[in-house]
């Protein structure tokens, strides 16, 4: 009781001086709020949060504290920088620097063709090759990526979508060729195609026959690859689409629940493939706004797997998730600024929980990073976990009053989104409809606005300008690359078995029609004998059809 | 004077458009026509597009480096189709380096990163309509805002020992104070007393005392200067007008922007 009496003297007190100091020192604005425009009040207090939230554990439902019990005190998160650009040759120098830079795991970007499913000589490809990764056509390029890089000790992170069945076939066979049998590879494809419709755009089939790839990758990988994650359902991009944080939540985890229904359809057991989802968010600058981010979303996923979904496997609650720092809140302006940006937003997500990590490269709104720049963004994760101390403790917020009170509240606001889409009857109508498009768009637009009118001050942009020369030490890809690329293919087209793959095309073109068959195994034999990416995909097309955004 | 129509287009198969989403949006709130094309299209199909829709301009938008490849492409398919004169525009993750270099190859303009929407509708209006966006420079000095404790102590000043007439006297509650209009030839000096301790005129006498407060300048078409102003960077305290006396269109220039004078626009009522 006493100290109850204590407390509401003390709070007199601090009214009585905010009274006084009110006059002297008004705040700067009439409302705060966070990016999801969530109010921010000038204090949080014991009042704020809800008792029973503090007596929640890392590594223990509903995991608002972190998957593990010890988190990053037995292993830092994997710091893993997304590369590839050009050649498979020259991505293959880049991904063996980063590894004796102390990189721990890799992350293949692709060129768009790659990603879109068409060859480097395809009239659509003109201008595209090697431009934002590296192209690949054939198994041969999957070799040359890999080379001297052992599989069974790195795992490697593939941002493919609508072709993710035919990469994971290259990787498979290429560890073949290494000895490393396919249960032992580790890694991650997106896979994530609901997020390409909304935001990224590398589509290729309409969304029915593009769920039936991705279970039918599920059903294969809980055999044969049980290591690997099988998606990685991700917010980054519906995000840097322009969204706020509580839409990233609430879009990635509607799109997430629409695998897991299209699994369960396909007659999956939901423990069977639910522990290899994986997630992938993204850390912008509205710092204690994205940790409650994080934390929220764990801890809903887990309410739904368990309660919703009633899996009963532990693992399949836990919501594992990579991370990447916005890039999207870089600035072409004074460009070494962005350097400070990535730490805050790393710093975040290692407050939330991540557990694996990309940060951006300074140079990343001019053009793709130099090796000087990515090392400079990979130091900035290593100094975070070695020398800032953040990773000592395991979720050091919790019990901040603001930052248990927001969590909560995200996860209202995200539960909300969450029950509108599933009132539409699920994301993938939801996505059709092009509900969480304009959304996105809206929102896109509102911060736009914002900015132009002063109202969000973007350092170096809008406010604390500099005259200056934005021409820094670029990094360029050799025009020269596109020729090689498709001399190279022609060189393989030519030396291969052509019977072979008609035959193998033919395959999975039967495959695909019989609703029933898995595609995987069939991609497997084609790409073994050097069918093209364009030329699968193609297959696919002729049956699947083409979507038109 | 019809609608500008805008073509916004995604040449080659990079799926980042939330530029050409929010571009295409402030365009249209600006009052022109846009036809967005949608993602992965051909120069051959946004040339189409553009006689078909019969464009006054074209913009252009991408970030995955293909930029150096279909920017000209497009421009040298429309000299084919004999539509070299619809201009083409560019924007998105554009190196500086080759900025000069798709401006050789006929792109008009590029703008990059960070380039505010008001700015690139304001160049599209000079690009179609040439001249309407330059403007006449102010025609007076529509009047001298002093500011002052009480009217009744100054106006003998300017009454008895320089000789002005009194026009009229008005409060203007929206900033609490009174007004003084003495009229100098095609000029006036305004003086303006307090009406409150929250006025603006009571801070600046609090802070600076009494005297020169700002000058106002006569000016035609104040939103449009006032947009284009604001596209420059010039720091405006009102980016809308708002009613003054006798039914003018008045708004304020931040003195940051105006070396530390307080500058006063001002649109006579019609």
């Amino acid at each position: 009781m006493k100290k109850n009496k204590d407390s509401e003297e003390k709070l007199n007190i601090y009214e009585e001086i905010l009274r006084k100091n009110s006059k002297r020192f008004p705040e700067r604005k009439e409302h705060f709020e966070t990016s999801s425009n969530i109010p921010v009040k000038r204090l949080y207090t014991q009042d704020s949060f809800k008792e029973e939230k503090t007596k929640e554990y890392p590594g223990v439902f509903p995991y608002t504290r972190g998957i593990q019990p010890t988190m990053y005190r037995s292993r830092f998160w994997t710091m893993r920088q997304y590369a590839g650009f050009g050649s498979a040759l020259e991505t293959n120098k880049r991904f063996r620097y980063l590894l004796e830079q102390g990189q721990t795991g890799l992350s293949v970007a692709f060129d768009l063709p790659t990603q879109i499913g068409y060859d480097s000589d395809d009239p659509m490809a003109e201008g595209e090759v090697g431009k934002v990764g590296v192209a690949i056509d054939t198994l041969h390029d999957m070799e040359v990526l890999f080379d001297k890089i052992p599989l069974n000790e790195v795992s490697t992170s593939m941002t493919i979508n609508a072709p993710a069945a035919i990469l994971l076939c290259m990787y498979i066979a290429v560890g073949e060729k290494q000895g490393v049998p396919m249960e032992k590879l580790t890694g991650t494809i997106q896979n994530d195609i609901l997020k390409e419709y909304i935001a990224r755009g590398t589509y290729i089939y309409p969304p029915k026959p593009s769920m039936r790839i991705i279970t039918d990758i599920f059903a294969y990988c809980q055999k044969s690859l049980p290591k690997f994650n099988t998606i990685s359902i991700s917010g980054y991009h519906i995000r840097e689409a322009g969204s706020s944080a509580v839409q990233e939540a609430g879009f990635t985890i509607a799109n997430g629940m629409a695998y897991v229904d299209a699994a369960l359809e396909k007659g999956l057991d939901i423990d069977s493939f639910a522990p290899r989802l994986a997630f992938f968010f993204n850390a912008h600058n509205d710092f204690f706004e994205e940790i409650a981010k994080f934390r929220a979303s764990r801890r809903i996923w887990a309410q739904i797997m368990k309660d919703t979904y009633e899996a009963k496997n532990e693992r399949s609650w836990k919501m594992r998730f990579h991370t990447q720092t916005g890039g999207s809140t870089l600035t072409a302006q004074q460009p070494d600024n962005n350097i400070v940006r990535v730490t805050l937003q790393a710093l975040a997500a290692v407050m939330g929980g991540t557990q694996s990590l990309h940060t951006n490269s300074r140079d990343e709104a001019l053009s793709l990073p130099t090796e000087e720049s990515a090392r400079i963004a990979l130091r900035t994760q290593q100094i975070l976990a070695h020398e800032s101390g953040v990773a000592d403790t395991v979720d050091p917020l919790a019990g901040s009053y603001f930052v248990e009170e927001l969590t909560d509240q995200m996860e209202e606001h995200i539960y909300e989104y969450l029950y509108h889409i599933q009132e539409m009857g699920g994301a993938v109508q939801a996505v059709q409809e092009g509900y969480m498009q304009r959304e996105i768009h809206q929102e896109a637009y509102e911060t736009q606005k914002k900015i132009e009118s002063n109202e969000e001050i973007i350092v170096g942009l809008n406010a604390f300008e500099v005259e200056e020369e934005i021409n820094p030490n670029l990094l360029k890809v050799d025009p020269v690359l596109e020729e090689e690329q498709v001399s190279m293919l022609k060189s393989i087209r030519k030396d291969r078995q052509e019977k072979d793959v008609e035959h193998a095309l033919e395959q999975i073109k039967h495959a695909a029609q019989s609703e029933e068959e898995n595609l995987i195994p069939h991609i497997l034999h084609a790409v073994k004998v050097y069918a093209t990416v364009g030329e699968i995909s193609n297959t696919l097309r002729d049956v699947f059809g083409q979507y038109e955004g | 004077m019809n609608k500008i129509r805008v073509l916004i287009a995604k040449p080659g198969l990079d799926g980042h458009d939330r530029g050409a989403l929010v571009i295409s949006q402030a365009l249209r709130d600006h009052g022109m026509e846009v036809i967005y094309t949608g993602l992965r299209q051909s120069p051959l199909q946004i040339v189409q597009a553009a006689i078909q829709e019969d464009v006054d301009v074209i913009g252009l938008s991408s970030l995955s480096g293909a930029h150096r490849t279909l920017f000209p492409k497009v421009v040298e398919l429309l000299e084919e189709k004999g539509a070299g004169d619809i201009p083409v525009i560019g924007g998105g993750v554009i190196p500086s380096e080759d900025i000069s270099f798709l401006i050789d190859s006929g792109v008009k303009k590029v703008f990059t990163s960070g380039a505010s929407t008001e700015a690139l509708a304001l160049y599209i209006k000079e690009l179609i309509h040439p001249g309407k966006s330059t403007y006449d420079p102010p025609s007076k000095i529509a009047h001298i805002g002093i500011a002052v404790q009480s009217l009744d102590q100054t106006l003998p000043f300017y009454m008895d020992t320089l000789g002005l007439s009194l026009e009229k006297v008005e409060e203007v509650t929206s900033e609490e104070v009174k007004v003084a209009f003495l009229k100098v030839g095609e000029t006036r000096i305004e003086l303006l007393e307090p009406l409150a301790s929250t006025s603006p005129i009571a801070k600046f006498i609090e802070n600076k005392g009494e005297g020169v407060h700002h000058i106002a300048f006569e000016i035609d078409r104040i939103e449009d200067r006032l947009a284009k102003m604001k596209a420059e960077g010039i720091q405006l305290i009102n980016e809308e007008p708002k009613e003054g006396a006798n039914n003018s269109q008045v708004a304020f220039v931040h003195p940051t922007s105006a070396h530390g004078v307080l500058v006063e626009l001002c649109e006579e009522g019609k």
